[in-house]
């Protein structure tokens, strides 16, 4: 699966722009602010149907501009798909496939695989559990339709059941059989969605290890552990159990929306324990064992947007990353760098195609191609 | 726009505060009335004036009324122990035009959703609930729009009205109504209204 061609309007800091890129690499050069990061996101728009930067979708515009678009000519196992994704103020945004709208923009999710590596995923070690449910919930949508919507109508009743407790605390006035009728209600979701991460956790925690021992290069065992309250006990017995603490804090104390996937070296926490190389070590293996999950469970290549990724990385592993990218189970690839020696030095030497771009002011310009082009 | 006549332009602001009139429609509408006998005028300010003043909340079902009771309700020919519990008196309007209805309705006024402040209080709830337990109705038919807050407001009604002399339905889900039931076509929600099906409670 991979992006022929992408055209752009107004989108971010680009007026237009109509680029056709390669299946392999395409790597993008140019100081900062210039766009580059913006272009990742175009691309990650319109396989996720968002921003990978949880921006409003007002913010995605172009400044002073009245409405963004972006068109996406994909080759997914061989044949051609046309996503179009439309924003405009006050209107509701759209995603089209060949030519006909989504009803629900969620329906999108899975089919054109992606996984995003920025400089500011560090917070999946360091930040708090929300930030690897979120690691958990973009993975799982993108394998299982079923996932996001069950996920969807969980958080839909926790935010309800939530604000029916604030309001029963100010009203001083209970109402026991609504709360009721939303626990009841959030057991189904809740457990489904506790049932599929914790395959999840197993199934991905072998792929990480694996990935782990080839990037760190070093012999500390690494390990990833799913935390869930609902391992210890039924949604449906902890939201009995919390009724009271639940109404005194007026929000919902137990279920999944707690959950964590626990990152440890030597059986410590990563937050606390590892150095900054060892921290960047992991985050690569969490993110590629993410890429190889959604490539064998839906038997494509995700596409795989590196941003920034070999600044901090001395030479000799950033020889050794692309080469391990440059392999046969990794397919399309974008790459940011301010630097257009690091890797473009080191490209001709693979066996996959590439495209070199140039990226000044909001503008594109092909730079380099590989001969096989 | 400027104009020339105070009249004229309260006349015009008046027209603009109703929804989907802008201030250009609200003074080709002004202007039309300035061109006809000012008979049409009357009748027409009256005709607003009176509905305004008279139009009532039936006492039964919370449709629009004349008279305390409703039409509807007050018809003798129609099914009285069968009853269709809506969101909206638009949503009874709806089911009115399939012609494949001949039972009675209950406007609830809305769903329960706590985030937009509405809770079961704020609707026609404890209506409902006397209606039945007169045991005069043998049936009720939730035709409530499918999304969460839909389904936990038959949930809801459903817990209360547990041990009442009453069966609940709901409308066949796969039914496409596009969301609101007011927009559904006339065939899809006659039948699925025809081919509703026992609610199934949760287990508890
Ligand atoms: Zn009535």
């Amino acid at each position: 699966m991979f992006l022929n061609r992408l055209l752009l309007t107004q989108f971010k800091n680009y007026a237009f722009q109509d680029i056709s890129l390669s299946p392999g690499f395409n790597c993008l050069f140019g100081h900062n602010g210039m766009g580059k990061t913006n272009l990742l996101d175009a691309v990650y728009f319109l396989c996720m149907t968002k921003s990978h930067f949880g921006l409003p979708d007002s913010s995605v515009i172009q400044w002073e501009s009245e409405f963004m678009r972006l068109e996406g000519h994909f080759i997914l196992q061989g044949k051609a798909e046309k996503i179009v994704a439309k924003v405009a103020p006050k209107k509701v945004k759209t995603l089209e496939r060949q030519g006909v709208p989504y009803e629900r923009l969620s329906d999108h999710i899975g089919l054109l695989p992606i996984v995003f590596i920025a400089p500011d995923d560090t917070e999946l070690l360091t930040e708090g559990s929300e930030t690897r449910r979120r690691f958990m919930d973009n993975t799982l949508s993108q394998l299982n339709p079923v996932y996001l919507r069950e996920l969807l109508l969980y958080n839909r009743i926790l935010l309800q059941r939530n604000a029916l407790l604030r309001q029963m605390a100010e009203s001083h006035k209970k109402n026991t059989a609504l709360l009721d009728v939303y626990s009841e209600q959030l057991i189904k979701p809740g457990q489904y969605v506790f049932e599929q991460r914790k395959a999840f956790a197993a199934q991905f925690s072998e792929i990480f290890l694996d990935f782990y021992r080839i990037i760190s290069n070093q012999a500390e065992s690494a390990g990833i552990r799913y935390q869930s309250a609902l391992s210890d006990h039924a949604l449906d017995w902890l939201l009995r159990q919390n009724l009271d603490k639940d109404l005194a804090l007026q929000r919902t104390s137990a279920g999944i929306h707690r959950d964590d996937l626990e990152c440890l070296i030597e059986g410590m926490p990563v937050k606390k324990f590892a150095s900054q190389g060892q921290r960047k070590s992991y985050l690569i293996a969490l993110k590629l064992a993410q890429y190889e999950l959604l490539r064998t469970s839906k038997g494509v290549s995700p596409i795989l947007l590196l941003d920034d990724l070999f600044d901090k990385l001395d030479p000799q592993r950033t020889a050794q990353l692309l080469e391990l990218l440059g392999g046969e189970s990794f397919g399309q690839i974008f790459i940011t760098d301010t630097q257009a020696a690091r890797v473009s030095t080191l490209l001709p030497s693979l066996s996959k195609s590439y495209r070199l771009f140039e990226v000044q002011k909001g503008g594109i310009q092909l730079i380099a191609e590989s001969p096989s082009n | 726009m400027n104009f020339s006549s105070k009249l004229i332009e309260g006349a015009v602001q008046a027209f603009a505060t109703l929804p989907g009139i802008g201030r250009k429609t609200a003074l080709r509408l002004v202007l039309h009335l300035v061109n006809k006998p000012v008979e049409v005028s009357e009748q027409f300010a009256e005709a607003i004036l009176s509905m305004r003043q008279n139009i009532k909340s039936c006492d039964v079902c919370g449709n629009l009324a004349d008279e305390p009771v409703c039409g509807i309700c007050s018809d003798t020919r129609r099914d009285q122990g069968l009853v269709c519990v809506v969101e909206s008196i638009r949503d009874v309007m709806a089911i009115e035009d399939t012609l494949q209805f001949r039972g009675l309705y209950h406007v609830l006024g809305g769903v329960i959703s706590p985030l937009e402040g509405i809770g079961p209080n704020d609707l026609n709830i404890d209506a409902l609930v006397r209606r039945a337990e007169s045991g005069s109705i043998r049936e009720l038919i939730m035709a409530i729009s499918p999304t969460i807050e839909g389904e936990t407001t038959i949930f809801y009604l459903s817990k209360l009205l547990r041990g009442k002399p009453v069966q609940i339905s709901t409308i066949a889900r796969g039914v496409a109504f596009g969301g609101e039931l007011e927009y559904a076509d006339e065939l899809t929600l006659g039948r699925s209204i025809v081919t509703r099906i026992p609610y199934k409670m949760q287990e508890d």
